[in-house]
Formats: structure tokens, sequence, C-alpha cells
């Protein structure tokens, strides 16, 4: 016992450190970020021109660099973080509700309610409001059917809720499908097959407020909600015995989970694995207690979706889509967690 | 400050109890009892509000804390952590626990013994450690009603010794009213002052743990002749229920 | 290949019964798939269900009266252009036999109520939009598009179906023509000198590029420049600093986007420092009796255009003549100057470099 009571005292002078090393990862991830690019740009450019933000100074830099650097690359730096940190903080949160480290974005249905919103949204107009607005409705709405689907006496097994999201998502799938069969072919078919494939290679400003808005809002409000996921992640029954309002504290943070996914996907399509793994990785790190796990998986996540869509945007001279590596990645990761949580069972981490 | 009246329950056609009624006054500690499969954890659901009973009434004159059967959780929550969840009722939906509420826990873990335990993991506990801290955290609340389901039938004979001893000691010095299920009558002789017997959907029986622990209405209630028993040891007599296994 | 050649096997029955009852001779051709095709006289009621098969068709066989079916995109791509000015008529023509949208798989039943001699159908997509018509017992043929060879052999198969062997000769032999003389002149331009051209086959909701295996690399080549994403395959996405790192010359805008125009790229912020932007040189793709930019029955029009687009102190081909010959000659009607302009993109062209070369009032 008095080596857990040090353990313990360690565990606790570690984690400042912890996130000091977290925030210099992300910080220089971005950097790296900034400097990397199919469009060369010396080091010392980049940093002229990210300084002279700053301070005025005059240019040794050319134009067309400065314009790569501030136009292109900080805008799609912003929004691959952004993107990161809010699926890492909805599926951090979304295992925290449903108890269960195996549950991300996609599985809860969200994912392809949004695609659909999304699609149907660039069917009806140009409007990247109506976008994020149906992608939010119907992500929230194919949450609700797959929550009542799989809730039976109160309970909601980890496998009625794999199976119910199975079935939602292909349900939105099939109407995804729909948009796409009367869509326009000149305009609004490319437009809605690019978008759901899902790119930061379009990244603009103004794309970057767009996620940021909800992503930001989002996870403020289930960074708030902290102690009560912790509370929520002991189960329905001893949350409700200890004076929680289970089903309004749910509700409040599966709107601000939908609000961040759907916001990702209006912004840049569908991208899977990183709500799933991205927090499981983090609890390693950080224990399960909310207060801690979700400032460290945005943190992560931030990191690994910028790390990721350098690869996608310089490996080769086209685009890798962003869905495949994090899928690539992801894929695996999620069937060695899947293996070790049969062999060893939810509870003993 | 346990009210129950009339409360029956079923589920669909099928009855599990009914008119139970029964009051527990605060420092008391009542135990129902019953096989398995009488409807026990059922009725303390209904007492607690976790189950809508379909007719009666039970009220609660203080602060519920409850206990709940399976004490095992899906995350690897350190002790202290699990502890100060009791706090949930007292911090609000955008808040988290202050100073004062992990002042509550530590004193409900050092009240329990457990102030040792505070950084370890609740899923390295024996059965024993964990029945403690779920109900240091039921006593972090500042509850004034224990509920607690089975809270001893797991357990080896120390922790059994360990956890009704426990209760004893909160009714008694805390003026807890304690309610508990147990289907080892042994337990509810140990501690409790009443005893409720649910015999059958029909027939639940209340009075003093005395009167109720009788030996042909424990038969009745097991479907097994019991023999209750007492050992000298020392200057200290030991009562016990003896079952006469075929 | 078991439905194949029992299909052939059928035909060939078929063939054998009823040659003696009509006229013409069986007409025996092999098909992109390699298949071999039996009509027992020339086809008098063909479909096409490849959506650029239509115009071609009209083009060999200069009118309408013998196309009874087409995609309904075939018909988006006619209507309000220059084929609709001389061929009103293909507007009445039915085209519910597939789609909508990219959708190729047949409705055989409303096919089957047009009585076809033949129905063109795409031989590289998949066979389940195939089998349903040889199960319907009807004669298929099957195309494949990609490169100048395959579009020649499209021409073939419909000027042989139709009995206009000659003309479809001849626009084969046009196409060699001007391809020889094109070659013969951009030989002679020092590769320094080939300006690097990017074709965006889509940029308003993403930014896609023709690659290295593309049609549109082969005539980039052929009018004297230089694909500036020949690294690429055939159609990728590509970010916007990929484009900024090739830095093109020239950029050609795909025909499909209906409402994307140089001026699109012209006011992108992204773009403003590229060679193409600063000197003026993006182009819309023009479109005639079909878009230019694909393989079509027009390609040596593309071609002498992208020339000119691409050199114009070296090529001085007169263009709005041309097209009118020619258009003479596939669809029986010539094309006045607004018909020019308005095929050749002016009102979004206009302000682009050296595009007053193009115009038909110059004379």
């Amino acid at each position: 016992m008095q080596q857990t009571l040090v353990a313990g005292v360690r565990e606790s002078r570690w984690r400042p450190a912890l996130f000091i090393v977290l925030v210099i990862v992300l910080v220089l991830s971005a950097l790296l970020s900034l400097a990397i690019g199919r469009f060369a740009v010396p080091v010392s450019h980049v940093a002229g021109i990210l300084a002279s933000a700053l301070l005025p100074m005059e240019p040794w830099w050319t134009p067309v660099e400065a314009r790569v650097v501030e136009l292109i690359r900080i805008p799609r730096v912003l929004m691959a973080g952004l993107a990161g940190a809010g699926l890492a903080v909805a599926g951090s949160a979304l295992q925290g509700i449903f108890r269960n480290p195996l549950v991300g974005p996609q599985i809860i249905g969200v994912s392809s309610g949004a695609a659909f919103g999304g699609a149907l949204a660039i069917l009806l107009s140009e409007s990247r409001y109506l976008l994020i607005g149906l992608a939010f409705a119907c992500g929230m709405l194919a949450m609700v059917i797959v929550y009542s689907i799989s809730r039976q006496q109160g309970r909601a097994s980890i496998l009625m809720l794999v199976l119910a999201g199975i079935v939602t998502s292909a349900f939105f799938s099939a109407l995804v499908s729909v948009t796409k069969f009367v869509a326009d072919p000149d305009d609004k078919l490319p437009a809605i097959v690019f978008w759901l494939m899902g790119s930061f290679a379009s990244a603009s400003y103004e794309k970057v407020w767009l996620i940021a808005v909800p992503v930001i809002i989002g996870s403020a409000v289930i960074y708030l909600m902290r102690f009560q996921i912790n509370v929520l992640s002991l189960g329905d029954e001893e949350a409700h015995a200890l004076g929680v309002k289970v089903e309004r504290t749910r509700w409040i943070a599966l709107t601000a989970i939908a609000l961040i996914s759907s916001a990702v996907v209006a912004a840049a399509g569908v991208i899977g694995w990183v709500g799933l793994v991205i927090p499981h990785f983090a609890r390693m790190l950080t224990g399960p207690d909310h207060k801690v796990l979700i400032p460290a998986a945005m943190l992560i996540g931030a990191s690994y979706l910028i790390h990721v869509d350098n690869v996608a945007r310089t490996a080769i001279a086209a685009e890798i889509p962003v869905g495949i590596i994090t899928a690539l990645i992801g894929a695996p990761i999620f069937g060695l967690l899947l293996r070790r949580t049969a062999n060893k069972g939810w509870t003993s981490e | 400050m346990i009210d129950v009246q009339d409360l029956g329950f079923r589920y669909g056609e099928n009855r599990v109890f009914r008119d139970v009624s029964f009051s527990l006054a605060a420092g008391k500690i009542a135990a129902i009892l019953g096989p398995n499969g009488r409807g026990k954890t059922t009725l303390l659901k209904s007492v607690v509000g976790l189950l809508k009973p379909d007719t009666g009434t039970a009220s609660l004159g203080g602060r519920l804390g409850y206990v709940a059967q399976r004490a095992e959780i899906a995350f690897a929550y350190k002790v202290i952590d699990i502890v100060v969840m009791g706090r949930a009722a007292h911090v609000g939906m955008f808040r988290a626990p202050g100073p004062k509420d992990y002042q509550h826990a530590r004193n409900a873990l050092s009240l329990l013994g457990l102030s040792g335990f505070a950084e370890q993991h609740f899923n390295r506990l024996s059965g024993g450690e964990r029945q403690l801290v779920m109900i240091a955290r039921a006593l972090a609340s500042e509850c004034q009603v224990l509920i607690l389901d089975e809270p001893a039938s797991a357990l080896d004979f120390r922790n059994q010794d360990l956890v009704l001893s426990t209760l004893r000691r909160l009714a008694e010095d805390l003026g807890l009213a304690i309610l508990m299920t147990t289907h080892f009558p042994q337990h509810a002789a140990h501690i409790a002052d009443y005893a409720l017997l649910l015999q059958s959907a029909d027939d639940a029986q209340w009075g003093s743990s005395e009167e109720m622990l009788s030996e042909e209405k424990l038969e009745l209630l097991f479907g097994l002749p019991v023999e209750k028993v007492q050992v000298q040891r020392g200057d200290k007599t030991h009562s016990g229920i003896l079952p006469l296994f075929s | 290949m078991k439905t194949i050649s029992l299909a052939k096997l059928l035909l060939l029955a078929i063939t054998g019964t009823v040659v003696s009852g009509t006229n013409a001779d069986p007409i025996t051709f092999t098909d992109q798939r390699d298949r071999i095709v039996t009509l027992d006289s020339e086809a008098a009621r063909v479909v096409t269900i490849p959506i650029p098969a239509a115009s071609m068709f009209m083009s060999v066989d200069g009118g309408t009266e013998k196309l009874v079916g087409m995609h309904p995109l075939s018909k988006t791509a006619i209507k309000d252009q220059i084929l609709e000015t001389f061929y009103p008529d293909a507007m009445s023509i039915p085209s519910d036999i597939a789609g909508p949208g990219f959708n190729f798989s047949p409705n055989v039943e409303a096919l089957l109520s047009l009585e076809p001699d033949l129905v063109f159908q795409w031989g590289h997509l998949n066979d389940d939009i195939i089998d349903p018509l040889l199960n319907a017992g009807l004669n298929v043929a099957l195309i494949k598009i990609g490169q100048e060879a395959f579009t020649r052999r499209w021409l073939t198969m419909m000027g042989a179906v139709t009995g206009n062997e000659e003309k479809a000769a001849k626009m084969i032999s046009w196409r060699d023509e001007v391809q020889a003389e094109i070659k013969a002149e951009t030989d002679k331009i020092p590769a320094a000198e080939k300006p690097r051209v990017l074709y965006f086959m889509n940029y308003l909701s993403k930014l896609r590029v023709a690659g290295g295996k593309s049609y549109n690399n082969f005539y980039i080549n052929l009018a004297g420049g230089q694909n500036a994403a020949s690294e690429l395959g055939m159609f990728a996405e590509v970010g916007p600093e990929q484009v900024i790192a090739w830095d093109p010359e020239v950029i050609l805008l795909n025909g499909f986007e209906k409402k994307l125009s140089p001026k699109d790229v012209y006011d992108n912020p992204l773009f403003a420092d590229l060679s193409a932007v600063k000197n003026r040189r993006v182009y819309k793709m023009p479109l005639g009796g079909y878009r230019w930019d694909p393989p079509n029955q027009e390609s040596p029009l593309t071609w002498l255009w992208l020339s000119m687009v691409l050199h114009p102190e070296r090529f001085d081909w007169d263009l709005p003549r041309r097209m009118d010959e020619n258009y003479k000659t596939m669809y029986g009607q010539g094309v006045s100057a607004d018909n020019v302009k308005k095929i050749l993109r002016f009102s979004m062209n206009k302000d682009a470099a050296n595009y007053e070369i193009f115009s038909p009032d110059k004379q």
C-alpha cells in the first residue's frame, strides 16, 4: 500500500509535465506543417512570414511564399488541428457516456447522419450555413435513432449499440445515395461526391471559422461537464442514485458531441477512426478521469490529424484523402483493442 | 427516516410483491430477506426510486446513499475519483468538485479506514474493499439513509465481518438509517434491528429481528430446516443460524 | 465469356435464317470488347447509352432519324447548344432508357419498346450494365473511352452499322490530317518553349486535374504544350499549393461545370501569382456538337484551337472557316459568326490573352 501511495504522488507530479509535452508537441507539429508542402518555401522564409504578422519588417521572402503560408497552409493546419481536437473530445465524451472504450462518433451514427444532412444541403442550396445546420440536425437525428433502438429497459449494451449504429448508418447511407441519384450530374453530383470524400485541400479562413465555433463551443460544454461525464461512466443506475439527472445530462453532452462531429463533417467530410482511437490512446496516458482525459485527447487529436494531413498533402502530387490514412492507421489499432478487451474484458485496463 | 406504505410491484402480469409497509428510524438497520429471485433487489429499487412501483409510496426522510450489488466499473478510476463522485448531487451540471468536495471524500475514506487507498485503482481492490469504497462514496454524499443491495453476500468471512461491523458502526455513530438485502439470515441476525421476510409475492412480513428470524419462519422462507446455535468463546456469546442441508 | 459466345451463336443463328429475306448483306464487326457483332442488315433504329455516343452518332449519320433512344445526359449536352439548332428533333428522342445521373444501367423494358436494331453501351465499366441487354436478346456494341484510337473505332463502327463507312472514313482521315498538320509544326518547337498546361477536370468543389495517362495529356502534347500534372495518372485531386508549385502557364477549364469560368480562377487570391493568371491565359474549353475536352467527333477542332491558344505566334489556322466546313460535312449545316462565338465561349474567354485571334469578325 505504501508503494501505491508513492505511485499516486508520482502520477500527479508527472501530469503537468505530460501536458507541457503535449502542448510542445502540438506547437512543433503546427510549425513543422507550416514549413512543409509541395511548394518549396525555405524555413527561414516561413519564420519571417509568421514573424511579420507580429512585427513590421522588410520581407526577405516572395509574395507567393507569403500567400502559400498565409492563405493555404495556416488555414489548413488550423482546420486539421481543430478537426482532430474536436473528434478526439467528442470520442472521449461518447466513450465515457456509454461506458465503453470502443465507441466513436461513427459507431453512434452521427457521422452518417451528418453526411446525409450535408448532401441534402448541397442539393438544396449553396449556403455553408445550411450545410452545417442540416448536418447537425441529421447527425443528431441519427444519434437519437441509434440510441432509441439500442436501449432496452433502460440499458444499452455495447452489442445493441453497435448493431443499431450499423442499421442506422446503412439507412442514412442509403439516403445519401438517394441525394446522389437525384443530383444534377453537372454540378451538384460532383459537389456531393467530393464533399463526402472529405479533405482539407479546400481549407480557407471561412471554413476555419465554420469548424472553430462549433468545436470550441461543443468542447467547452463537454469540458465543463467533465465531472458529470465521470459519474455517467459508472452506469445509469449509479448516476441516478448519486443524484444526477441522467437523461438530461446525457442529452446535453450528446448534443455537444453531435455539434462537434457534424461541424467537422460539414467542413472536412467524414473522417473516421480519430474519435475512436485517440481517446483510447489518451486514456492510457492519463487514466479515465475526464478532467485530464479531455484536454489530453484534444491536444493529441490535434497533433495527430495535423500529421495525417501532412502526409495527405505532401506524400505525392495528388491529394490522398485524409479518411483513407486515418482508416489505415485506425482500423488495425481498433482490431488490437477489440482483441485486448475480448481477452481481458472492459474492466481491467 | 424510511417510510414505506402499501408498496407493490409487478412486471407485466407477474406480481413481485404487494402491500409492503414498514418504517425505519434513524440509527436503525433493517434487512430484507428472501431466497434468490424472490424480488429483494426489485423491492430495494422501488424504495430507492430506480423502479416505479405500481401501488403505494416510499418516502425517504433524508438524503439517500445507494450501494448497488455490482461493484465493477468500466474505466480504471482511482478510489478518490470514485468517492468524490458521491458529491454529484452537490456539484452543478457544469461544475467540477472543489476542495470542499474532496475534503468530504477524504473524510469518508478515513472514516472507513481507507485513507491509504485513495490513489489506488478501484478495480485492483478486493471485493470487501470495493464494497467499503462504495459505502464511502455514499457517505461522501452526506446521506442520512443508506440502502445497500447484498453488501456482504459475495465476500469471504473476514470481509463479511468488516462490512457488517462497519455498517453497524455507521448506524450507531452517524445515526444512519440502513436498509439492506441479504440471503444470509446470519447477517441479518448479526446487525439488523428489523427484518422483512419476502415469503411470497403476496406475503411480506415485517418485524423485529428476534421475532422474524425464528427457525419456523426461516424454514418456511428458504424451504430448508435451520437451527439456531450459540457458541461461547471467552466472555462473548456468538449466535448462528445453521442450515440443515439434506 | 460464356454469355458473349452464347450471344454470338444466337446472333449467327438469327442472321442465318433472316439473311435471305432482306435485300442488304449482313454486317459483321468486332466491338471494343472483341466481341463479334452481326446485324442482319443496316441498323435503322439505334440506341446509345454512353453519353458522348449520341452526338457522335448524329454526326456520322448526319441526322437524328436512326437514333431512337439516348441517355438523358446526352440530351442535356445537346440542349441549348449548336446541335439543338441543327437538329431540333433530337429533343423529342426518348431518353428514359437509363439514368438518372451517371447511371448506365439500362431500363430494358423501355429499351425493348423502342425496338432497336443495335444498342451502344459502355464496355469498360461493369458487366451488370451489359448482361440485361444481352439477356433481352438485343444486339449490343460495347465501346470504351479515353484514347484517340478508341474514338476512331467508334466512328468506324457507327459508320459500318448505318452504311456511312465512307463518311466515317473521311472523319477519321480528317483526324489524321489535322493531327499530322499540327504535329509537323509542334515537333519543331523546342521543349523549353512548350508552355506548362494544367487542365482542371473539376474546379468548383474540388481541384481535380488531368494526369499523364489522360486523353487531355495527349492533345496538350499534340498542340505543343506540356502537361504540368503529367506525373499523375488519369484524374486526381490536388491541393492549391501543388498547383502553385507547378505554376502552369496556361490553364484549361472543363466544359462540364456549367458555372465555372476563368473569372473564378482570376478572382481566387490563392492563384494570384500563377503565370497563367498574371498573363490572363485561363481558358474555358469550348462546347460545340459536344464538349471539346473529352474525345469526340470534333476533336481536331479542339487540337487546332488549343495549338493557337498555346502558340498564338506560330499558328494561324482559320478556325471559324474550318468549323464551318467540317460542321457542314458532319452535320450538313454550317455555323454563323454568332454560333462560332458561342461555341468558343467568347462571353467567358473574351478577356483572355490573344483570344481575338479566334474572332470570326476579324476578316
